[in-house]
């Protein structure tokens, strides 16, 4: 079933996918690099973002590395998740699938610039 | 605070979920609000909460329980039915305090929002709005209706003490008189038309000594008025002619003579109109006190009184009761104005909207204002329905304002008691609800008053309705006026409730 949930990939998926792809991070850490990333487009409520993350982490795309405090966040101690090999190789898929989607785009005119 | 309202919202995820990153998720809420502050960003917040909560509560459930994509058809099979499980464990006691004040406060809401939708009320709300004598309301019932029905009559006493008219009104007690119908017509009609024949200039003792006895001079003076009036203002000018060429040919072989009484002169002049052409809304009136000259509308003060008046008999809604087997039960004396009334009137339908038969009892009302009886009527049908006012001419406002919103009345069955003393207005509620076949009749015939025609002076003691409209009645040649609208089921006006309600309970029974 949770194969089920991540075909296709869920955006949310996907975006904390790429989240992970610098660093490791917190909960609260993915939810401010997705909004960075997608310019502010996306923000990941609680629910979405931890049930994404289980789905993930269910899927081994992702794991959980330790708990560590945060430094900027009151020394909380907080659960960190970092990409997995498994996890790089799907966003990868992913991006290349939304690549070619692009350049179909381009071809029908649709969008301009480049060929990626 | 806002982080206890979360804290609760979260309780909506499976169990699973709250334990495996219910707290993960508080702290997510607690970062965001640390870094969100001010008016516009912890609205956000908020929405994105909500708006999180909506997409991911659902989906936490469908995809904990894979079982929910697939129904179990075989458990359905057997005919049994079968219940999902959110959960396996069994509820705690704050889940089940926290689902019921979710429960009652999901049932107000419907209810609150049912009330304005639908201007729905429950029965004890009916006996709070109306006056503070409602308690009593039998007591205040036994005085109303004479007092109700009257109360417009009294409002152009009221005006002008001192005039014929209200020497005309106090004197006119017996309830079927014309004339009182034409006083009240006045009042609905505002002003009275300009007339064709100015009277001539009278004193009021000479008019009171003539209408002792009438001259030959007094009679050609009317006829020749009536003949004026028909020519301007009937709706059939042809008709007009023959009329008048009827009236002054009776005039000149003599056939008036013999009518040296005013009111036998007057019956006298409707009927001889009336062979000419046959209609019942044409009419020669006679009045032994000086008709009063220049009648205007209502003034504000006329109109403030008829408030209180109204207020004070609870807008002759005199009562309103479910009666045992559900059948409901509403006495209304009067159509009252829509204007001063009407949520009075909402209010009660509004009360009766559950029963299974509702009857009207109508045996004390003296009728009143065409809006009010269209609008009743509206609640007893699911669709616009052609509404025969012999006031009107033709036009969309013809129809009655069906269905009205949350109405549950329009295919219940409905009775109607009448009397004798049933009148005007509430005949017109009768014969349409009878020819349209949608009522029961119990009771008597009815009075008999149309009030079709529009009051024209001839001169102090004469007057003449003649009718400035063409309405089309749909269902007859004729209406009720003068023959009034025959019952289903003739019975005494005293003994119409327990008939009628013998016919609704052996109706239900049969259902």
């Amino acid at each position: 079933m949770p194969k089920q949930k991540l075909h296709p990939l869920p955006s949310a998926a996907f975006q904390i996918l790429l989240s992970l792809a610098g660093e490791d991070l917190h909960g609260y850490g993915i939810m401010r690099q997705v909004a960075d990333q997608t310019d502010g487009r996306i923000r990941l409520g609680p629910g979405t973002l931890y049930s994404s993350i289980q789905t993930l982490l269910e899927e081994k795309f992702i794991e959980e590395v330790d708990q560590r405090e945060d430094p900027k966040l009151n020394h909380e101690r907080r659960r960190y998740y970092r990409l997995t090999s498994a996890g790089r190789k799907l966003a990868r898929s992913e991006a290349e699938r939304l690549a070619d989607l692009l350049r179909v785009a381009r071809t029908k005119k649709i969008l301009r610039g480049d060929y990626v | 605070m806002s982080e206890k309202i979360y804290a609760l919202l979260l309780r909506l995820y499976p169990s699973r979920f709250r334990a495996e990153y219910g707290e993960e998720a508080l702290q997510l809420f607690r970062d965001r609000a640390r870094g969100e502050r001010g008016f516009f960003l912890t609205l956000r917040l908020w929405l994105d909460l909500l708006a999180d909560l909506a997409i991911s509560v659902p989906s936490e459930y469908f995809h904990a329980h894979p079982s929910f994509i697939v129904s179990p058809v075989r458990q359905h099979l057997d005919g049994t039915p079968s219940f999902f499980l959110l959960e396996n464990e069994s509820p705690r006691l704050g889940a089940l305090l926290f689902g019921s004040v979710l429960s009652l406060l999901a049932i107000a809401t419907v209810s609150v929002l049912n009330g304005h939708g639908a201007s729905y009320r429950p029965l004890g709300a009916l006996v709070a709005q109306s006056h503070p004598n409602a308690s009593r309301s039998s007591a205040v019932g036994r005085l109303a209706p004479q007092r109700a029905a009257d109360s417009e009559q009294r409002i152009l006493a009221s005006r002008q003490p001192t005039t014929a008219a209200n020497a005309l009104i106090a004197g006119d007690a017996e309830p079927g008189s014309f004339r009182s119908s034409f006083l009240l017509m006045l009042r609905r009609f505002g002003p009275v038309k300009p007339q064709a024949l100015q009277p001539r200039p009278q004193s009021v003792a000479r008019a009171v000594v003539e209408s002792a006895k009438l001259d030959r001079a007094e009679r050609d003076r009317v006829i020749d008025g009536a003949i004026a009036n028909l020519k301007q203002h009937y709706i059939h000018p042809d008709a007009a002619k023959k009329m008048a060429d009827a009236l002054l040919a009776h005039e000149k072989s003599g056939d008036d003579d013999a009518a040296t009484d005013g009111e036998a002169f007057a019956a006298l002049l409707t009927r001889q109109m009336r062979d000419v052409s046959p209609d019942m809304h044409l009419v020669v009136v006679y009045s032994q006190a000086p008709l009063p000259q220049g009648l205007t509308g209502p003034t504000p003060e006329d109109l403030a009184r008829y408030r209180e008046a109204m207020e004070h008999e609870n807008c002759t809604f005199e009562k309103v009761k479910i009666l045992p087997r559900n059948i409901g039960y509403l006495k209304l004396n009067s159509f009252p104005d829509p204007s001063v009334c009407r949520s009075t009137a909402r209010t009660a339908m509004a009360s009766l909207n559950h029963v299974d038969a509702i009857i009207f009892d109508l045996r004390d009302n003296r009728g009143g204002e065409p809006d009010m009886v269209a609008l009743m009527a509206a609640y007893l049908f699911d669709h616009p329905e052609y509404w025969y006012n012999p006031r009107e001419n033709t036009t969309q406002l013809s129809w009655t304002l069906s269905p009205i919103p949350g109405n549950r009345l329009a295919d219940k069955p409905v009775y109607v008691l009448t009397s004798a003393r049933t009148f005007s207005g509430a005949e017109q509620f009768c014969y349409d609800l009878k020819m349209l076949k949608r009522a029961t009749l119990v009771g008597e015939t009815t009075g008999g008053a149309a009030h079709s025609g529009v009051f024209h002076r001839i001169d102090d003691h004469f007057g003449m309705g003649i009718p400035e409209t063409r309405p089309i009645n749909p269902f007859s040649k004729t209406d009720w006026a003068e023959t009034g609208v025959d019952p289903d089921v003739k019975v005494k006006a005293a003994d119409a409730l327990e008939t009628a309600l013998k016919l609704a309970q052996t109706k239900l029974s049969k259902n």
